[in-house]
């Protein structure tokens, strides 16, 4: 058997260029989704769908119109829900900022 | 527009003073009373409380089947809750 594997690909692919919207600090994030539909995770893994009426520097959340999900299925709803801020794990926009 | 008097998330707390909430506790427990004080860290004094805890039984349910979920409930008439083990408080709906 002299058969020999393929040479590499010659032609590297470029780098993906740097994303170019949503630049700034993570308050800046913040700041944009604050009346924004979003995706509240807490460490347990219960997620939090509603729109974010405020939070605070402990990232206490107010939501509204609020969806709780446990492994997708919606398992409870609030009209208003406080989130006290140690349980959160992360905030996602789930519509465009 | 109500929503508008709603600078800080502390403020749907302020606001539901002397209304029934419903708590969110760790360790698969929940609350419902009257709300009558709270703090920064989330301390809460409520009355009329029931607690709901859910007892998950992984032991007895058989293979392939979902755990069994059994549920406990006890009344206490005032309660001091501390704030660390509250993970969410709903107000009652202000439509």
């Amino acid at each position: 058997m002299d058969e020999t594997p393929p040479p590499p690909p010659e032609e590297q692919t470029p780098p993906p260029p740097p994303p170019t919207s949503h630049t700034g600090s993570p308050t800046d994030f913040l700041k944009g989704v604050v009346g924004k539909r979003v995706i509240v995770r807490l460490t347990s893994g219960v997620d939090y769908r509603g729109v974010l009426s405020c939070l605070d520097g402990y990232m206490n959340i107010a939501l509204e119109q609020t969806e709780e999900h446990v492994n997708g299925v919606v398992t409870n709803r609030y009209g208003d829900a406080f989130i006290r801020g140690n349980n959160v794990l992360y905030i996602s926009a789930a519509e465009d900022l | 527009m109500e929503s508008s008097s709603i600078q800080e998330p502390f403020d749907l707390i302020r606001l539901s003073l002397s209304e029934r909430v419903f708590v969110k506790l760790r360790g698969d427990r929940q609350l419902t009373g009257i709300l009558h004080a709270y703090d920064g860290h989330m301390n809460l004094i409520m009355s009329d409380v029931e607690e709901t805890i859910m007892i998950v039984d992984l032991e007895s349910a058989p293979v392939g089947q979902p755990a069994t979920v059994n549920v406990a409930k006890r009344k206490m008439d005032m309660l001091f809750v501390r704030g660390d083990g509250v993970i969410l408080v709903s107000p009652p709906s202000r439509t």
